[in-house]
Protein backbone atom coordinates (compact mmCIF):
# COMPACT_ATOMS: atom_id res chain seq x y z
CA UNK A 1 0.00 0.00 0.00
CA UNK A 2 1.37 3.39 -0.96
CA UNK A 3 0.34 6.98 -1.49
CA UNK A 4 3.10 7.57 -4.04
CA UNK A 5 1.23 8.93 -7.04
CA UNK A 6 1.57 7.11 -10.35
CA UNK A 7 2.90 9.35 -13.13
CA UNK A 8 0.06 11.19 -14.87
CA UNK A 9 -0.18 10.18 -18.57
CA UNK A 10 -0.23 13.05 -21.06
CA UNK A 11 -3.68 14.10 -22.29
CA UNK A 12 -5.50 17.36 -23.14
CA UNK A 13 -7.03 17.36 -19.63
CA UNK A 14 -3.70 16.64 -17.93
CA UNK A 15 -2.12 19.63 -19.71
CA UNK A 16 -4.63 22.12 -18.30
CA UNK A 17 -3.62 24.39 -15.44
CA UNK A 18 -4.36 22.59 -12.12
CA UNK A 19 -5.70 25.68 -10.36
CA UNK A 20 -8.13 26.33 -13.24
CA UNK A 21 -9.28 22.70 -13.11
CA UNK A 22 -9.81 22.89 -9.33
CA UNK A 23 -11.74 26.16 -9.64
CA UNK A 24 -13.97 24.75 -12.43
CA UNK A 25 -14.65 21.61 -10.37
CA UNK A 26 -15.56 23.80 -7.39
CA UNK A 27 -17.95 26.01 -9.41
CA UNK A 28 -19.72 23.01 -11.00
CA UNK A 29 -20.04 21.26 -7.60
CA UNK A 30 -21.55 24.34 -5.94
CA UNK A 31 -23.94 24.92 -8.88
CA UNK A 32 -25.13 21.29 -8.69
CA UNK A 33 -25.89 21.71 -4.96
CA UNK A 34 -28.86 23.85 -5.94
CA UNK A 35 -30.26 21.44 -8.54
CA UNK A 36 -32.71 18.87 -7.19
CA UNK A 37 -34.34 17.18 -10.16
CA UNK A 38 -33.08 13.80 -11.42
CA UNK A 39 -32.68 14.76 -15.12
CA UNK A 40 -30.23 17.69 -14.99
CA UNK A 41 -27.52 15.95 -12.89
CA UNK A 42 -27.89 12.79 -14.99
CA UNK A 43 -27.22 14.82 -18.15
CA UNK A 44 -24.19 16.45 -16.44
CA UNK A 45 -22.99 13.01 -15.35
CA UNK A 46 -23.15 11.57 -18.89
CA UNK A 47 -21.46 14.65 -20.40
CA UNK A 48 -18.82 14.57 -17.63
CA UNK A 49 -18.18 10.86 -18.15
CA UNK A 50 -17.63 11.26 -21.89
CA UNK A 51 -15.53 14.38 -21.34
CA UNK A 52 -13.29 12.64 -18.79
CA UNK A 53 -12.91 9.53 -20.97
CA UNK A 54 -12.14 11.51 -24.18
CA UNK A 55 -10.17 14.54 -22.94
CA UNK A 56 -8.47 12.60 -20.14
CA UNK A 57 -7.63 9.62 -22.41
CA UNK A 58 -8.24 7.34 -19.43
CA UNK A 59 -8.94 3.62 -19.70
CA UNK A 60 -12.61 2.82 -19.01
CA UNK A 61 -11.63 0.23 -16.38
CA UNK A 62 -9.67 2.77 -14.32
CA UNK A 63 -12.53 5.28 -14.38
CA UNK A 64 -15.08 2.60 -13.47
CA UNK A 65 -13.00 1.34 -10.55
CA UNK A 66 -12.43 4.89 -9.23
CA UNK A 67 -16.20 5.43 -9.38
CA UNK A 68 -17.16 2.39 -7.29
CA UNK A 69 -17.32 4.29 -3.96
CA UNK A 70 -19.58 6.90 -5.60
CA UNK A 71 -21.96 4.22 -6.85
CA UNK A 72 -22.11 2.69 -3.35
CA UNK A 73 -22.69 6.09 -1.77
CA UNK A 74 -25.30 7.06 -4.38
CA UNK A 75 -27.17 3.82 -3.70
CA UNK A 76 -27.17 4.54 0.06
CA UNK A 77 -28.45 8.11 -0.44
CA UNK A 78 -31.15 6.88 -2.82
CA UNK A 79 -32.45 4.09 -0.57
CA UNK A 80 -32.51 6.23 2.59
CA UNK A 81 -34.51 8.92 0.79
CA UNK A 82 -36.93 6.43 -0.72
CA UNK A 83 -37.63 4.93 2.70
CA UNK A 84 -37.58 8.00 4.95
CA UNK A 85 -39.10 10.89 2.98
CA UNK A 86 -42.81 11.55 3.70
CA UNK A 87 -45.19 12.26 0.79
CA UNK A 88 -47.60 10.50 -1.57
CA UNK A 89 -47.36 6.82 -0.64
CA UNK A 90 -46.73 4.45 -3.54
CA UNK A 91 -46.26 1.26 -1.58
CA UNK A 92 -46.45 0.37 2.11
CA UNK A 93 -45.56 -2.76 4.05
CA UNK A 94 -45.50 -2.37 7.83
CA UNK A 95 -43.02 0.36 8.76
CA UNK A 96 -41.48 0.39 5.28
CA UNK A 97 -43.04 2.77 2.79
CA UNK A 98 -42.03 4.22 -0.55
CA UNK A 99 -43.11 7.70 -1.60
CA UNK A 100 -43.08 9.54 -4.94
CA UNK A 101 -41.15 12.43 -3.38
CA UNK A 102 -38.63 9.97 -1.93
CA UNK A 103 -38.05 8.43 -5.35
CA UNK A 104 -37.51 11.74 -7.20
CA UNK A 105 -35.40 13.47 -4.54
CA UNK A 106 -33.44 10.25 -3.92
CA UNK A 107 -32.74 9.87 -7.64
CA UNK A 108 -31.73 13.56 -7.89
CA UNK A 109 -29.28 13.25 -4.96
CA UNK A 110 -27.85 9.99 -6.30
CA UNK A 111 -27.37 11.51 -9.77
CA UNK A 112 -25.70 14.56 -8.21
CA UNK A 113 -23.33 12.31 -6.24
CA UNK A 114 -22.36 10.55 -9.48
CA UNK A 115 -22.03 13.81 -11.45
CA UNK A 116 -19.73 15.49 -8.90
CA UNK A 117 -17.99 12.13 -8.46
CA UNK A 118 -17.05 11.67 -12.12
CA UNK A 119 -15.65 15.20 -12.32
CA UNK A 120 -13.66 14.67 -9.09
CA UNK A 121 -12.33 11.38 -10.50
CA UNK A 122 -11.36 13.15 -13.73
CA UNK A 123 -9.56 15.82 -11.72
CA UNK A 124 -7.67 13.40 -9.46
CA UNK A 125 -6.64 11.04 -12.28
CA UNK A 126 -5.25 13.82 -14.50
CA UNK A 127 -3.60 16.10 -11.93
CA UNK A 128 -0.15 15.74 -10.42
CA UNK A 129 -0.30 16.75 -6.72
CA UNK A 130 3.01 18.59 -6.66
CA UNK A 131 2.17 20.47 -9.87
CA UNK A 132 -1.11 21.48 -8.25
CA UNK A 133 0.67 22.86 -5.18
CA UNK A 134 3.16 24.76 -7.38
CA UNK A 135 0.26 26.13 -9.38
CA UNK A 136 -1.68 27.15 -6.26
CA UNK A 137 1.43 28.98 -5.05
CA UNK A 138 2.05 30.68 -8.42
CA UNK A 139 -1.41 31.19 -9.94
CA UNK A 140 -3.61 31.36 -6.82
CA UNK A 141 -1.04 33.31 -4.73
CA UNK A 142 -0.99 30.81 -1.88
CA UNK A 143 1.91 32.07 0.31
CA UNK A 144 5.22 30.20 0.09
CA UNK A 145 5.33 28.88 3.65
CA UNK A 146 2.02 26.96 3.63
CA UNK A 147 2.66 25.79 0.04
CA UNK A 148 6.01 24.23 0.81
CA UNK A 149 4.86 22.97 4.21
CA UNK A 150 2.07 21.12 2.38
CA UNK A 151 4.51 19.67 -0.15
CA UNK A 152 6.74 18.48 2.70
CA UNK A 153 3.62 17.07 4.33
CA UNK A 154 2.94 15.12 1.15
CA UNK A 155 6.36 13.49 1.47
CA UNK A 156 5.58 12.69 5.12
CA UNK A 157 2.26 11.17 4.08
CA UNK A 158 4.04 8.84 1.65
CA UNK A 159 6.28 7.60 4.48
CA UNK A 160 3.42 6.99 6.95
CA UNK A 161 2.31 3.53 5.71
CA UNK A 162 5.88 2.25 6.20
CA UNK A 163 6.09 3.79 9.68
CA UNK A 164 2.68 2.35 10.52
CA UNK A 165 3.72 -1.22 9.71
CA UNK A 166 7.00 -0.74 11.60
CA UNK A 167 5.11 0.43 14.71
CA UNK A 168 2.58 -2.41 14.44
CA UNK A 169 5.39 -4.93 14.03
CA UNK A 170 7.32 -3.53 17.00
CA UNK A 171 4.21 -3.65 19.19
CA UNK A 172 3.37 -7.19 18.02
CA UNK A 173 6.83 -8.39 19.03
CA UNK A 174 6.46 -7.09 22.58
CA UNK A 175 2.74 -7.48 23.23
CA UNK A 176 1.35 -10.54 25.03
CA UNK A 177 -0.28 -12.95 22.57
CA UNK A 178 -3.80 -14.36 22.63
CA UNK A 179 -4.41 -17.84 23.98
CA UNK A 180 -4.12 -19.36 20.49
CA UNK A 181 -0.79 -17.65 19.84
CA UNK A 182 -2.05 -14.95 17.45
CA UNK A 183 -1.31 -11.23 17.74
CA UNK A 184 -3.93 -9.08 19.46
CA UNK A 185 -5.51 -6.62 17.06
CA UNK A 186 -8.37 -4.54 18.40
CA UNK A 187 -9.37 -0.92 18.82
CA UNK A 188 -6.90 -0.43 21.68
CA UNK A 189 -3.99 -1.79 19.61
CA UNK A 190 -5.07 0.55 16.79
CA UNK A 191 -5.22 3.48 19.23
CA UNK A 192 -1.76 2.81 20.66
CA UNK A 193 -0.21 2.53 17.21
CA UNK A 194 -2.02 5.68 16.07
CA UNK A 195 -0.68 7.65 19.04
CA UNK A 196 2.88 6.43 18.43
CA UNK A 197 2.52 7.45 14.78
CA UNK A 198 1.29 10.91 15.81
CA UNK A 199 4.24 11.49 18.17
CA UNK A 200 6.72 10.30 15.55
CA UNK A 201 5.18 12.54 12.89
CA UNK A 202 5.23 15.61 15.17
CA UNK A 203 8.95 15.09 15.84
CA UNK A 204 9.63 14.70 12.14
CA UNK A 205 7.50 17.75 11.31
CA UNK A 206 9.52 19.91 13.69
CA UNK A 207 12.75 18.77 12.02
CA UNK A 208 11.23 19.45 8.58
CA UNK A 209 10.27 22.98 9.66
CA UNK A 210 13.83 23.61 10.82
CA UNK A 211 15.34 22.36 7.58
CA UNK A 212 12.89 24.38 5.46
CA UNK A 213 13.76 27.50 7.43
CA UNK A 214 17.50 26.84 7.27
CA UNK A 215 17.14 26.68 3.48
CA UNK A 216 15.66 30.17 3.51
CA UNK A 217 11.97 29.41 3.02
CA UNK A 218 9.93 32.58 3.42
CA UNK A 219 12.53 34.99 2.03
CA UNK A 220 11.49 37.15 -0.91
CA UNK A 221 11.82 37.31 -3.86
CA UNK A 222 11.57 33.61 -4.71
CA UNK A 223 12.03 31.73 -7.91
CA UNK A 224 10.05 28.59 -8.68
CA UNK A 225 11.32 25.28 -9.96
CA UNK A 226 9.16 23.83 -12.79
CA UNK A 227 6.89 26.87 -13.08
CA UNK A 228 3.25 26.20 -14.06
CA UNK A 229 1.84 28.73 -16.52
CA UNK A 230 -1.64 29.93 -17.24
CA UNK A 231 -2.33 29.58 -20.99
CA UNK A 232 -5.12 30.73 -23.28
CA UNK A 233 -6.22 27.09 -23.65
CA UNK A 234 -6.92 26.98 -19.89
CA UNK A 235 -9.36 29.87 -20.17
CA UNK A 236 -11.00 28.25 -23.22
CA UNK A 237 -11.35 25.03 -21.17
CA UNK A 238 -12.94 26.86 -18.23
CA UNK A 239 -15.28 28.79 -20.55
CA UNK A 240 -16.31 25.61 -22.41
CA UNK A 241 -17.09 23.59 -19.24
CA UNK A 242 -19.02 26.40 -17.58
CA UNK A 243 -20.81 27.14 -20.88
CA UNK A 244 -21.96 23.52 -21.17
CA UNK A 245 -23.11 23.58 -17.53
CA UNK A 246 -25.09 26.78 -18.14
CA UNK A 247 -26.59 25.38 -21.36
CA UNK A 248 -27.73 22.14 -19.65
CA UNK A 249 -29.29 23.98 -16.71
CA UNK A 250 -30.88 26.52 -19.07
CA UNK A 251 -32.31 23.79 -21.32
CA UNK A 252 -33.68 21.91 -18.29
CA UNK A 253 -35.28 25.14 -17.10
CA UNK A 254 -36.94 25.79 -20.49
CA UNK A 255 -38.24 22.22 -20.66
CA UNK A 256 -39.69 22.65 -17.17
CA UNK A 257 -37.59 19.82 -15.74
CA UNK A 258 -35.43 21.90 -13.42
CA UNK A 259 -36.17 21.81 -9.67
CA UNK A 260 -34.44 23.69 -6.87
CA UNK A 261 -33.90 23.05 -3.12
CA UNK A 262 -37.59 23.91 -2.54
CA UNK A 263 -38.59 20.27 -3.16
CA UNK A 264 -36.76 19.22 0.02
CA UNK A 265 -39.12 20.95 2.40
CA UNK B 1 15.76 43.33 -1.72
CA UNK B 2 18.65 44.34 0.54
CA UNK B 3 22.11 43.06 -0.40
CA UNK B 4 22.97 39.68 1.06
CA UNK B 5 24.65 39.82 4.43
CA UNK B 6 23.10 43.11 5.54
CA UNK B 7 19.47 41.98 5.41
CA UNK B 8 17.96 42.36 8.89
CA UNK B 9 16.30 39.24 10.19
CA UNK B 10 12.53 39.63 9.73
CA UNK B 11 11.22 40.53 13.15
CA UNK B 12 8.04 38.50 12.76
CA UNK B 13 9.96 35.26 12.80
CA UNK B 14 12.61 36.05 15.40
CA UNK B 15 10.18 36.55 18.28
CA UNK B 16 8.53 33.25 19.24
CA UNK B 17 6.10 34.91 21.62
CA UNK B 18 5.28 37.91 19.39
CA UNK B 19 1.93 38.66 17.80
CA UNK B 20 -0.55 35.79 18.10
CA UNK B 21 -1.35 36.25 14.39
CA UNK B 22 2.24 35.75 13.19
CA UNK B 23 2.60 32.03 12.73
CA UNK B 24 5.97 30.39 12.93
CA UNK B 25 6.85 27.90 10.23
CA UNK B 26 6.87 25.07 12.78
CA UNK B 27 3.29 25.94 13.74
CA UNK B 28 2.21 25.67 10.08
CA UNK B 29 4.19 22.45 9.76
CA UNK B 30 2.52 21.02 12.90
CA UNK B 31 -0.91 21.68 11.44
CA UNK B 32 0.14 20.02 8.17
CA UNK B 33 1.46 17.03 10.15
CA UNK B 34 -1.90 16.68 11.93
CA UNK B 35 -3.67 16.82 8.58
CA UNK B 36 -1.39 14.13 7.15
CA UNK B 37 -1.54 11.78 10.15
CA UNK B 38 -5.30 12.06 10.67
CA UNK B 39 -5.85 11.81 6.92
CA UNK B 40 -3.86 8.57 6.95
CA UNK B 41 -5.68 7.20 10.02
CA UNK B 42 -9.09 7.98 8.49
CA UNK B 43 -7.95 6.28 5.33
CA UNK B 44 -6.95 3.20 7.37
CA UNK B 45 -10.23 3.30 9.33
CA UNK B 46 -12.35 3.78 6.23
CA UNK B 47 -11.08 0.50 4.81
CA UNK B 48 -12.90 -1.33 7.61
CA UNK B 49 -15.68 1.20 7.65
CA UNK B 50 -16.88 0.51 4.12
CA UNK B 51 -17.53 -3.11 5.13
CA UNK B 52 -19.71 -1.97 8.07
CA UNK B 53 -21.54 0.49 5.80
CA UNK B 54 -22.33 -2.21 3.28
CA UNK B 55 -23.35 -4.65 6.03
CA UNK B 56 -25.95 -2.21 7.42
CA UNK B 57 -27.47 -1.80 3.95
CA UNK B 58 -29.57 1.31 3.29
CA UNK B 59 -28.78 2.60 6.77
CA UNK B 60 -25.04 2.60 6.08
CA UNK B 61 -25.60 6.27 5.39
CA UNK B 62 -26.89 6.66 8.96
CA UNK B 63 -24.24 4.58 10.73
CA UNK B 64 -21.54 6.81 9.22
CA UNK B 65 -22.77 9.65 11.45
CA UNK B 66 -21.41 7.83 14.48
CA UNK B 67 -17.87 8.63 13.39
CA UNK B 68 -18.62 12.23 12.37
CA UNK B 69 -16.85 13.64 15.43
CA UNK B 70 -13.62 12.09 14.20
CA UNK B 71 -13.49 14.69 11.42
CA UNK B 72 -13.63 17.49 14.01
CA UNK B 73 -10.80 16.37 16.28
CA UNK B 74 -8.00 18.14 14.38
CA UNK B 75 -9.28 21.62 15.26
CA UNK B 76 -9.30 21.43 19.10
CA UNK B 77 -5.95 19.60 19.13
CA UNK B 78 -4.34 22.29 16.96
CA UNK B 79 -5.87 25.12 19.01
CA UNK B 80 -4.78 23.64 22.34
CA UNK B 81 -1.19 23.19 21.18
CA UNK B 82 -0.63 26.31 19.04
CA UNK B 83 -2.98 28.68 20.93
CA UNK B 84 -3.31 31.21 18.12
CA UNK B 85 -6.49 32.70 16.64
CA UNK B 86 -7.74 30.80 13.56
CA UNK B 87 -5.62 27.72 14.40
CA UNK B 88 -8.71 25.50 14.34
CA UNK B 89 -10.01 26.83 11.02
CA UNK B 90 -6.57 26.64 9.41
CA UNK B 91 -6.09 23.09 10.75
CA UNK B 92 -9.43 21.89 9.35
CA UNK B 93 -8.90 23.53 5.96
CA UNK B 94 -5.34 22.20 5.61
CA UNK B 95 -6.52 18.72 6.59
CA UNK B 96 -9.20 18.94 3.89
CA UNK B 97 -6.63 20.11 1.32
CA UNK B 98 -4.51 17.04 2.15
CA UNK B 99 -7.55 14.78 1.79
CA UNK B 100 -8.65 16.26 -1.53
CA UNK B 101 -5.28 16.96 -3.16
CA UNK B 102 -3.11 14.12 -1.93
CA UNK B 103 -5.53 11.40 -0.86
CA UNK B 104 -8.07 12.04 -3.64
CA UNK B 105 -11.13 12.35 -1.38
CA UNK B 106 -14.45 11.46 -2.96
CA UNK B 107 -16.16 14.67 -1.87
CA UNK B 108 -13.99 16.93 -4.01
CA UNK B 109 -13.44 20.63 -3.32
CA UNK B 110 -16.79 20.97 -1.53
CA UNK B 111 -14.89 19.45 1.41
CA UNK B 112 -13.07 22.80 1.82
CA UNK B 113 -16.41 24.46 2.57
CA UNK B 114 -17.43 21.82 5.13
CA UNK B 115 -13.97 22.02 6.74
CA UNK B 116 -14.17 25.80 7.06
CA UNK B 117 -17.60 25.62 8.72
CA UNK B 118 -16.46 22.85 11.09
CA UNK B 119 -13.37 24.88 11.97
CA UNK B 120 -15.45 27.97 12.80
CA UNK B 121 -17.76 25.92 15.03
CA UNK B 122 -14.96 24.11 16.83
CA UNK B 123 -12.96 27.27 17.34
CA UNK B 124 -15.80 29.40 18.72
CA UNK B 125 -15.75 28.14 22.37
CA UNK B 126 -11.95 28.48 22.57
CA UNK B 127 -12.09 31.97 21.05
CA UNK B 128 -14.72 33.00 23.62
CA UNK B 129 -12.29 32.10 26.43
CA UNK B 130 -9.65 34.14 24.55
CA UNK B 131 -7.58 30.96 24.12
CA UNK B 132 -6.93 30.76 27.88
CA UNK B 133 -9.06 27.91 29.18
CA UNK B 134 -8.61 24.29 28.21
CA UNK B 135 -10.93 22.36 30.52
CA UNK B 136 -13.21 19.43 29.68
CA UNK B 137 -16.20 21.74 29.25
CA UNK B 138 -14.56 23.92 26.60
CA UNK B 139 -13.53 20.85 24.61
CA UNK B 140 -17.02 19.38 24.86
CA UNK B 141 -18.60 22.66 23.70
CA UNK B 142 -16.08 22.81 20.87
CA UNK B 143 -17.17 19.39 19.60
CA UNK B 144 -20.83 20.33 20.05
CA UNK B 145 -20.54 23.62 18.11
CA UNK B 146 -18.42 22.06 15.36
CA UNK B 147 -20.92 19.25 14.80
CA UNK B 148 -23.93 21.54 15.20
CA UNK B 149 -22.76 24.21 12.76
CA UNK B 150 -21.73 21.86 9.98
CA UNK B 151 -24.96 19.90 10.33
CA UNK B 152 -27.00 22.59 8.55
CA UNK B 153 -24.61 22.58 5.62
CA UNK B 154 -24.46 18.75 5.39
CA UNK B 155 -28.24 18.53 5.68
CA UNK B 156 -28.60 20.89 2.73
CA UNK B 157 -25.87 19.20 0.69
CA UNK B 158 -27.22 15.69 1.28
CA UNK B 159 -30.92 16.60 1.21
CA UNK B 160 -31.76 15.52 4.76
CA UNK B 161 -34.29 18.31 5.24
CA UNK B 162 -37.85 17.06 5.00
CA UNK B 163 -37.02 13.43 5.85
CA UNK B 164 -38.19 11.57 8.95
CA UNK B 165 -34.64 11.02 10.12
CA UNK B 166 -33.52 14.66 10.38
CA UNK B 167 -33.60 14.85 14.19
CA UNK B 168 -32.15 11.36 14.61
CA UNK B 169 -29.23 12.43 12.42
CA UNK B 170 -28.75 15.66 14.39
CA UNK B 171 -28.74 13.79 17.72
CA UNK B 172 -26.21 11.16 16.57
CA UNK B 173 -23.94 13.81 15.11
CA UNK B 174 -24.02 16.04 18.20
CA UNK B 175 -23.19 13.14 20.53
CA UNK B 176 -20.42 12.01 18.21
CA UNK B 177 -19.11 15.58 18.03
CA UNK B 178 -18.94 15.94 21.83
CA UNK B 179 -17.30 12.53 22.38
CA UNK B 180 -14.96 12.10 19.39
CA UNK B 181 -14.52 15.73 18.36
CA UNK B 182 -14.27 17.21 21.85
CA UNK B 183 -13.48 14.93 24.81
CA UNK B 184 -11.21 12.61 22.84
CA UNK B 185 -9.23 15.68 21.69
CA UNK B 186 -8.46 16.55 25.33
CA UNK B 187 -7.30 13.00 25.99
CA UNK B 188 -4.96 13.19 22.97
CA UNK B 189 -3.65 16.68 23.83
CA UNK B 190 -2.93 15.73 27.46
CA UNK B 191 -1.18 12.55 26.35
CA UNK B 192 0.91 14.50 23.80
CA UNK B 193 1.85 17.07 26.46
CA UNK B 194 3.02 14.26 28.77
CA UNK B 195 5.35 12.85 26.09
CA UNK B 196 7.07 16.21 25.76
CA UNK B 197 6.95 16.37 21.94
CA UNK B 198 4.93 19.59 21.99
CA UNK B 199 7.01 21.39 24.62
CA UNK B 200 8.40 23.69 21.92
CA UNK B 201 4.93 25.05 21.13
CA UNK B 202 2.64 27.47 22.97
CA UNK B 203 1.22 24.66 25.14
CA UNK B 204 4.73 23.91 26.45
CA UNK B 205 5.47 27.58 27.07
CA UNK B 206 2.23 27.88 29.04
CA UNK B 207 3.08 24.74 31.00
CA UNK B 208 6.54 25.87 32.04
CA UNK B 209 5.45 29.46 32.57
CA UNK B 210 7.92 30.84 30.01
Amino acid sequence: MTFAAAPIPDSPLARRNPTVKLAVLFVVSVALLFVLDPVTPTAIYLLGLSGVLLAGRLPGRTVLRAQLPFWAFAFGVFSVNVLSRPGTVLWQEGLLRVTVEGLTVGAALAARTLAIGILAVGFVLTTDSLRLMTSLHQNARLPARPSYALMAGYRLLQLLPGEWSAIRAAQAVRAPLRGDGTVRAGPSAFGRAAFALLVLAIRRGERMAQSLESRGLGLAPRTVWHPVRLRAADLVFAGAVLGVLGAVIGAAGMLGLLAGPGVLF
Amino acid sequence: MTPTGTAPAPARRSAPTGSPFAWQLKDIMLVVVFGAVFGFLYWALVQGWIALSVATGPFGDLTQHVLLGGWLIVAPIAIAIIRRPFAGIVAEVIASVIEVVFLGSAVGPLLFVAAGIQGIGSELPFALTRYRRYGWLVYALSGLCGAGLVFFYSAFRSGWYGTDLLLVRLAIQLVSGVVLGGLLAKVVVDALARTGVVDGFAIGRARFGA
